[in-house]
């Protein structure tokens, strides 16, 4: 009995506190002299390329890698994972279970949607390509980490975070295949992309997606800098190792900073 | 006086009730939890904490676990490769048959008390129980299967959705909710009653030669086939090749030279019903795996150092003490236990 008189005296006290800590937010505004950006949603849009071109992904049409070699893609996948949007004033904000994969040859997974983000002006972005250890190491994943996607690997537990495949002739068997992971060690794929804006400023102020971020992505990049990969050495590379690693090493550099939309400058 | 005892009869009904209604929804054949901590046993590998084992989760796990469904013709189940009188590794089968009796190059380890293990296959490379089934199903020479047209025929069936609902409270199935289940089914395959464990617990006593056999356990192989799991869970060589290219074992996750020709220590529970013996199925019974241990460790660069000193001397009647120890491993209980069973 004594019990619940307290639990309702608890109640009763939470339920002040909380209409108190409503009131002291509308009675004083914590900036007046500064505008309030409302919370808003962001989107980033990829835009797969090959040098000058939007890639075809079909395996219709050939490129030239920096080794002069003929291939064309069929598949380029990729994991873009923890991103951070980086407020002016140097300041990060980490976009809460954010996890996408962006597949070439699916235009719904080019367009990744930032939900409810402060509002603010950011100069930049910060993302992972693959899958922070964490989540390579905790069971079963949904979403975009579901295994069913195909970008996981089950016999050395691991996501593959970057898949490129398609055909060459400077294969000897006509077909090249790129998967990347490995989540730690000396080899580890995981590498960072920082995108900066400058001059541009992303402005968030409340809306769906009246901000968007557009990002290039660059397949030539893949065979060179600062490793020169050739399809010829090595045609298939689906294992943790030295060359993955370079091939990681090579991507990490294949984004380029765009455009962003609505942007009021 | 009168008044108080009413008020605690109030109480006493609104606790009970209460209590009851905590109590998940149980069959009522199932009288013994079907997860639980064996005396005696180390703490889990902690991968069940997101996933607890539940009545309705344990028997979506089993149904999966004994579907064909889940292989590209549906030809081969999981319990194809893991047979229930084998301790649920695949008897008398070398290297496994899968698909198209497809061979793979492992033997197929038996399953019980994975609960234990934070890491599966002889060399270590899956790392959680929940993502071990994806090897199985998308392995070209196992199941053949890919996990998004597993989930779509489950999505299809007559009663999987609903099993997916009772288990987890939808019926979207997920790649998530199906290894869950499965994992919850493999988890509670726990063997803790062989007659060792009920010598430990003090209700049945080892004859003398056994005793003797268990003394030479102690001594001569504990250190690696460590009680009471009868497994340290580590990755070692036992000495059966010179050289490991046709398997390097952990070598091949690690990508160190230095555990090339290393295995994960099999348990020794139920061993007298799990023939063939090794990774690879080579030895085909008790004796000669005595026999290896006694005249053919073979001395390699990554050799055991607990086998660097060279082949064991176990005398004829010590192999046979001993092979009369490892009898007592088998725990026919978890053999014939049929809430495992496939039908
Ligand atoms: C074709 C035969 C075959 C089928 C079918 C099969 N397995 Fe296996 N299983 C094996 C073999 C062989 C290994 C050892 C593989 C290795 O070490 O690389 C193994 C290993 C395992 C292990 C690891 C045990 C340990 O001690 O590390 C588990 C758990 C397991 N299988 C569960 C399953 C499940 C669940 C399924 C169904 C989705 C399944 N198996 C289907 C043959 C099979
Ligand atoms: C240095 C560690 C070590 C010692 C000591 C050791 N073992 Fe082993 N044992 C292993 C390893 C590792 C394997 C698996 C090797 C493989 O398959 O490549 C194994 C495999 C076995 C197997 C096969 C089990 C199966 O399911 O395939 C049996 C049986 C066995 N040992 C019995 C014994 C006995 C009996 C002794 C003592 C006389 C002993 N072992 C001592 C490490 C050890």
């Amino acid at each position: 009995m004594k019990n619940k008189f307290l639990n309702m005296l608890m109640i009763a006290f939470v339920a002040i506190s909380i209409v108190s800590c409503n009131d002291d937010e509308t009675t004083t505004p914590s900036n007046p002299g500064t505008t309030t950006y409302n919370a808003g949603d962001v989107g980033i849009e990829f835009m797969n390329i090959a040098g000058t071109v939007a890639l075809d992904a079909s395996g219709a049409t050939n490129y030239v890698n920096a080794a002069g070699e003929s291939f064309n893609v069929s598949m380029f996948k990729y994991y873009v994972s923890n991103v951070k949007l980086i407020k002016q004033d140097g300041s990060k904000y980490e976009v809460p279970n954010s996890y996408f994969l962006i597949d070439a040859n699916d235009t719904n997974s080019l367009k990744v949607d930032l939900a409810n983000i402060p509002g603010g002006k950011y100069t930049g972005l910060e993302y992972t390509i693959g899958v922070d250890s964490a989540r390579n190491v905790s069971g079963s994943q949904t979403g975009a980490l579901d295994p069913a996607n195909g970008m996981f690997w089950s016999w050395t537990t691991g996501y593959i975070f970057m898949k490129l495949e398609g055909q060459s002739s400077a294969s000897s068997n006509n077909n090249y295949k790129y998967h990347i992971g490995g989540f730690t060690g000396t080899y580890s794929g995981l590498r960072t992309v920082s995108i900066d804006f400058t001059p541009s400023i992303l402005i968030v102020d409340g809306g769906k997606r009246e901000a968007e971020i557009h990002i290039a992505a660059d397949v030539l990049e893949i065979f060179k800098n600062p490793s020169n990969v050739t399809i010829a050495s090595g045609s298939t590379v689906m294992m943790v190792g030295p060359t993955s690693s370079g091939i990681a090493t090579n991507y990490a550099d294949m984004f380029k900073f765009d455009h962003i939309h609505n942007d009021p400058l | 006086m009168k008044v108080n005892l009413k008020i605690y009869l109030v109480l006493i009904i609104v606790i009970v009730w209460s209590i009851q209604a905590c109590v998940p929804d149980v069959d009522p054949i199932i009288t013994k939890p079907l997860f639980y901590q064996p005396d005696g046993f180390p703490a889990t590998s902690g991968q069940l904490n997101n996933n607890p084992v539940t009545y309705n989760g344990f028997r979506l796990g089993k149904k999966l676990f004994y579907d064909p469904i889940l292989s590209l013709d549906s030809s081969v189940s999981c319990g194809s490769c893991h047979q229930q009188f084998a301790a649920f590794a695949h008897l008398d089968h070398k290297v496994s048959h899968g698909i198209n009796d497809l061979e793979g190059n492992r033997n197929a380890p038996p399953l019980f008390n994975l609960a234990w293990h934070s890491n599966f296959f002889w060399d270590g490379g899956s790392n959680h129980i929940e993502v071990q089934p994806i090897g199985p199903i998308t392995n070209p020479v196992e199941m053949n299967e890919d996990v998004a047209r597993v989930i779509a025929k489950l999505k299809r069936s007559k009663f999987y959705p609903e099993m997916f609902k009772r288990a987890f409270g939808s019926d979207t199935i997920t790649t998530q909710a199906m290894t869950r289940a499965m994992a919850q089914f493999m988890s509670s395959l726990i063997s803790a009653n062989s007659k060792y464990d009920q010598v430990k617990a003090g209700t049945a006593t080892f004859t003398v030669d056994e005793q003797n056999g268990y003394m030479l356990f102690k001594s001569k192989c504990e250190s690696c086939h460590r009680e009471p799991l009868m497994t340290d869970l580590d990755y070692r060589n036992n000495g059966l090749d010179l050289h490991f290219t046709s398997d390097p074992g952990r070598a091949r996750i690690t990508l160190q030279p230095s555990d090339s020709g290393k295995f994960k220590v099999p348990s020794l529970r139920n061993v007298a019903v799990t023939f063939p013996y090794m990774h690879d199925g080579r030895i085909n019974s008790l004796s000669k795996v005595i026999d290896h241990y006694r005249n053919g460790i073979v001395q390699s660069t990554t050799i055991d150092p607990i086998l660097a000193g060279g082949n064991m001397s176990i005398t004829d009647a010590e192999k046979q003490q001993l092979l009369l120890f490892l009898n007592t491993l088998t725990d026919p209980t978890f053999l014939n236990d049929e809430r495992f069973s496939e039908k």
